[in-house]
Order: C-alpha cells, then sequence, then structure tokens
C-alpha cells in the first residue's frame, strides 16, 4: 500500500476529530458542560455518540479478522456485542439514568450508602477501562505498520496525543459531536469500500463461489461452551462497560435513555453487516492473510487488493481513515469516562483534576501497550467483556433490581469476580493460544454466576446492613420523572 | 389518594457535586414513595419492569439457541444458500439483528406503557 495514503488519512481524521474538539471547547464552559454536556444532548446525535464509542478497534478490525480466521464461530461476535446493548436496554438504561449519577462508583455508593464500596467499584471501572485501551492501541500499532510502513510504536504515541489533546480542551460536549461524527465516518470507511469491491468482483468471473465455506486455517470449529461462554462475556459484559454507561447521563431522562438505546441497535446492527461481509469476502479472496500475516489487517488491504489502482488508494485511505476513528473514539471515550472517576475520587472533581486525571487514563495503557504483543483483536477485546460480566454487572444488575443487596455482598462479588477472571485471563497468557483449555481461554461461563452467587450469598448473609436509603433509591431508579417529559 | 409534597435533600456525593439528574426539584421526593400504599405501586411497578425484561431477554435467547439448533437438526440447511450466500452465514451474519431491534422496540414500547400505568395509580397527572 502506498505510504502516503496511510498518513494522509490519519492526520485528516485527526485534523476533524481536533477541529470538532475545539468547536465544541467554544460552547462548554462550565464544569457541568465538560462532564456531561449539561444533559442536553438529543437521541439521535447521543446514539450516534454512543454508537461512535463502542465501535472500537475489535469491531471495526478485529470480527472481520476473526470471521477470515475461524468462519461462522466469529460471526457470534457482532452478534453478542450488538445484542449485549439489548441486555443494556431491558435491564440497566432508564434506573440507572434515573439514579442521576454520573459514574459507576457514584452509582454504587449511592445505592449502597458506603465508601468502601466506591472505593472498591472505582478500582475496577479503572481496570476494566485500561484494559479496554490497551487492544485499541496494538490496533493501532497494527495499522500504522501495515499502512504506512513506520515503526509500530507511532500508531499508539499519535492516538494517545490525539485523545489527549480533544480531550483536555474540550471535556465530554465536544466528545459527544466528536464520537458522533465518528460513528457516521466509521459506516462511511467500512460501507463504501464493500460497494465497490462487490462491483469488481460482479464484474468479473468469480472464481470462488461457494468459497466463505472454505476454511483458511485448520482451526477446530468451536464447542457449545466456548460459544454460551463467549455469549455470556458479551451479553453481560457491555452493561458495565464504563464508556457506555457514562453517555447515559446526557440523556435528559429515563425514556430518553431507552429510546437512544433503541437508536443504537439500529446503528450497530447496520455497521455489522459490513464488517461480516468484509471476513466473508477475505476468505474467499485474501485467504492468504489467515496464514501468513495479520489476519486482523484484513479490513486495511482488502480494498486495495480487489480494487487496484487510484480507486484502490482512494478506498485505502478511506479504511485507514475509518480504524483511526475507531481508535480514537474508543480511546477518548475511555478516557473521559475514567477521568470522571479518577478526578472525582483523586482530585475533587475539578476542571484542572480532570485534565490531569486525563493524561493519566491515557498514559498508563500506551504502556502497557508498549510492553504487551497484540493478540486477536476480538478475542482480547472479548476477554475484557468477561472480566466486566464478572466484576461490575452482577454489582449493577442485583443494585438496580434486587433490593436485598448490601455493601459486603457488593465488595465480596466484585472481588471474587475480579479475582477469578483475572487469574483466568493472566494463566491464559502464561500457557499460551495454543495451550490453553478453553474453560480458562473462555472463563465467563463460570466466574460471572460465580460473582452473581457470592454477590447474593454474602448480602443475604449481611442483611442488617441493607442501607436506610435502599426504598427511597429504588423509588427513584425505577419511577418515571415529573414532570411528564415523554409522550406515553 | 391525598399526595402531600415532601422536599428532602438530594443526595450528595462526598466532593459535593450534586446526583442531580436533571430533573425538576419538585420531583425529588414524593409522599407516595414513603406510604404504604405508595410503595405498593412502587413494587409492583418494578415487579412489572423486572418481568417484562426477562421476558424479552428468554425470548430472545431462546431464538437465538434455535439458530443453531435448527442448523444442526434440520438436514440439509446448513448447505443449502440464499442468493448465492451459504444459509448459516445469512442467518447469523444478518437474520438475528432484526430479532433484536424487534425485541428492542417491543420492550421499549411495554416499559413506557407500565410507567403510564403507574402514572395513573399513584395519581400523577
Amino acid at each position: 500500500m502506498n505510504p502516503v495514503v496511510g498518513v494522509a488519512a490519519f492526520a485528516a481524521v485527526s485534523l476533524a476529530t481536533a477541529v470538532i474538539g475545539f468547536y465544541g471547547l467554544r460552547i462548554s464552559r462550565t464544569t457541568g458542560d465538560f462532564y456531561v454536556a449539561s444533559r442536553t444532548v438529543k437521541p439521535w446525535w447521543n446514539a450516534s455518540a454512543i454508537g461512535g464509542e463502542y465501535l472500537s478497534a475489535a469491531s471495526f478490525l478485529g470480527v472481520a479478522g476473526l470471521i477470515l480466521l475461524s468462519g461462522t464461530d466469529a460471526l457470534w461476535y457482532p452478534v453478542g456485542y450488538t445484542a449485549g446493548y439489548l441486555m443494556l436496554l431491558l435491564f440497566v438504561a432508564a434506573p440507572l439514568r434515573r439514579s442521576g449519577a454520573y459514574t459507576i462508583p457514584d452509582f454504587t455508593e449511592a445505592r449502597l450508602d458506603s465508601r468502601a464500596v466506591r472505593r472498591v467499584t472505582s478500582l475496577v471501572v479503572v481496570l476494566v477501562g485500561w484494559l479496554y485501551i490497551v487492544p485499541q492501541l496494538h490496533g493501532a500499532a497494527l495499522a500504522i505498520r501495515i499502512t504506512t510502513g513506520l515503526p509500530a510504536w507511532v500508531g499508539p504515541v499519535a492516538v494517545v496525543a490525539v485523545v489527549c489533546i480533544t480531550v483536555v480542551a474540550g471535556g465530554m460536549r465536544s466528545i459527544t459531536f466528536v464520537q458522533a461524527f465518528q460513528y457516521w465516518l466509521k459506516l462511511t470507511a467500512v460501507a463504501v469500500p464493500i460497494v465497490f469491491m462487490l462491483l469488481v468482483l460482479g464484474g468479473n468471473s468469480s472464481p470462488a463461489e461457494a468459497a466463505p465455506a472454505v476454511n483458511p486455517t485448520a482451526l477446530a470449529p468451536s464447542g457449545p461452551y466456548q460459544v454460551i461462554s463467549l455469549l455470556v462475556a458479551l451479553l453481560f459484559g457491555t452493561l458495565g462497560l464504563p464508556h457506555v454507561l457514562v453517555r447515559f447521563y446526557t440523556n435528559p431522562d429515563g425514556q430518553s435513555a431507552r429510546r437512544t438505546t433503541l437508536i443504537v441497535l439500529g446503528l450497530l446492527s447496520v455497521f455489522y453487516l459490513f464488517p461480516t461481509a468484509y471476513g466473508m469476502i477475505g476468505r474467499a479472496y485474501a485467504p492468504d492473510l489467515a496464514q501468513s500475516g495479520p489476519a486482523d489487517a484484513l479490513v486495511l488491504l482488502l480494498p486495495g487488493r480487489l480494487v487496484g489502482g487510484a480507486a484502490g488508494d482512494l478506498l485505502s485511505a478511506l479504511v485507514v481513515a475509518g480504524a483511526f476513528g475507531a481508535f480514537l473514539s474508543t480511546t477518548s471515550g475511555l478516557v473521559v469516562s475514567l477521568a470522571g472517576v479518577i478526578s472525582q475520587d483523586v482530585f475533587g472533581g475539578s476542571v484542572r483534576g480532570f485534565r490531569l486525571a486525563a493524561l493519566i487514563s491515557a498514559l498508563v495503557p500506551l504502556g502497557i501497550a508498549s510492553m504487551t504483543e497484540s493478540l486477536a483483536l476480538a478475542g482480547s477485546v472479548g476477554l475484557v467483556f468477561a472480566f466486566t460480566a464478572s466484576t461490575i454487572c452482577p454489582v449493577l444488575l442485583l443494585g438496580i433490581w434486587w433490593r436485598g443487596l448490601t455493601d459486603a455482598g457488593a465488595i465480596a462479588g466484585m472481588v471474587t469476580g475480579g479475582v477469578l477472571c483475572g487469574s483466568a485471563m493472566v494463566a491464559g497468557s502464561v500457557l499460551g493460544a495454543t495451550q490453553t483449555p478453553s474453560w480458562l481461554a473462555q472463563p465467563a461461563a463460570w466466574t460471572v454466576p460465580a460473582a452473581f452467587a457470592v454477590t447474593i450469598l454474602v448480602s443475604r448473609a449481611t442483611r442488617g446492613r441493607v442501607p436506610r436509603t435502599m426504598t427511597r433509591l429504588m423509588t427513584r431508579l425505577h419511577t418515571p420523572e415529573r414532570p411528564l417529559a415523554t409522550e406515553r | 389518594m391525598t399526595r402531600v409534597r415532601v422536599t428532602a435533600p438530594r443526595s450528595v456525593t462526598p466532593n459535593g457535586t450534586a446526583l442531580n439528574g436533571g430533573r425538576s426539584a419538585a420531583a425529588s421526593l414524593d409522599a407516595e414513595e414513603e406510604t404504604d400504599a405508595g410503595q405498593l405501586f412502587v413494587r409492583s411497578l418494578i415487579r412489572s419492569q423486572l418481568r417484562l425484561g426477562l421476558v424479552v431477554a428468554l425470548g430472545f435467547l431462546l431464538i437465538m439457541l434455535a439458530f443453531p439448533l435448527m442448523l444442526g437438526l434440520v438436514p440439509g440447511l446448513a448447505d443449502s444458500t440464499i442468493a448465492g450466500l451459504p444459509f448459516d452465514w445469512v442467518l447469523l451474519g444478518a437474520g438475528i439483528y432484526p430479532v433484536i431491534g424487534l425485541s428492542a422496540w417491543l420492550y421499549v414500547r411495554t416499559a413506557a406503557r407500565n410507567e403510564a400505568r403507574y402514572r395513573d395509580l399513584a395519581g400523577d397527572k
């Protein structure tokens, strides 16, 4: 690929991100603006922003790469990523918005009336955020190496630099605009090349008609345990992701939080058709990528391969821009939410503290990413979902729907889930991909039930610790706001 | 039911940031939340919303479970094609998304209806 194409695409996306960020800065003045865009963002904007933030390197590059590698088994990833939002809609969206809390630690502290719970939750949230940023930076390293030939570290450093500048300068308001722009950028970047590729393929006599059935690797199909465990992780992991939850506070009320989620589901469904198509076409026309070279680069390389010449270069530039959009948007979303948590817990919630916290939230994962090797992107993000599902999800779901939850139960559950899932992740990376048994490689099927069980049992045993504010809080979570903000 | 409005301080985070969810001050706390009858309505609202969520989630999971079962049990289905594409790819890669969307739409409609019923019961017009 022409190296100028990659550099130009990245520069254009960064510039657009920065310009929208600075435009947003002009209208965000107070601390309130800075944090949650004063909760005046319209559902369409908000849904686009959520979509933009959620569609990470794993969605943009990882899904197609994994489909190239393992075929229909990998189709469960986009399904799980989308269905996770269904679970979020069913059990979390409106109550969480009505809780009025800004971060997950705010929620658990208010619900359980306990500072200790807040500290443990903050720790878990920051850990999840860092774990989630690392694959984004790995994706950036891969993209910069494949498309420009520059050393791999340039990618992560550039992404972190752009994110820090926009977040520190603009805060959440500009982030909302930036993220909404990123969704449409990503959709365009992934959809337009598909149209051209199909035109080219339709013109040729297709050499591989039944090609998706061809298996370019010798990977065994995954058994029912792996599929179920993956779905548990993705379905229950999504509703605990810190950068996703923070978005719900920008809705004016619970009902609009639901409507926003509904739109998000539509946006995600449309988006995921395209990585699936890339994976399918890739299996037919670029099976060599699965054997040699990174399968995750499929989306970046396929347009240039199938559509040659200047048109191919232009399409490549578009997908590269989309990929960097994905790294930038997810990373900045995570940095904003982590900075929200860290600044409130450590720096007293001032704007200056927020900026300092943003720097910390971005630089630590940069260090981790530079010290670790990239795995398959969709797989490593899948593990982060498993971790979230085993730690934040039980506390959130039980906190919203069960009156008996206590602070001791919440802490015990989070620690159990975190330790179990964390050790499975460490054991998996020590043993290596081929040696890890499937119950360690996909731990969610047992760590999530374990975390739920411990949370419930300990809460039952410490029944006396149910906070006195519980009734009032449960009422607030579940009753509609007044005055009537929405139609029936 | 007579309603008496009681004002209560909003909960505040330790560093003083108000946890105000953008609601009007009047909405902060109502007497119905404190009385037995009010709590009865709230509890029944929570129960119906939880039941609704569980039913939709279970229905969706069953449909998702049915997909691989169908492919495994109906002979020849996994090898058949739709418009040149393998059936299982079309089913998992595209066919499942409308099911997700429909479940979500049904949920949002019914959840809003549950809340409207609660408003009527609680005399909150």
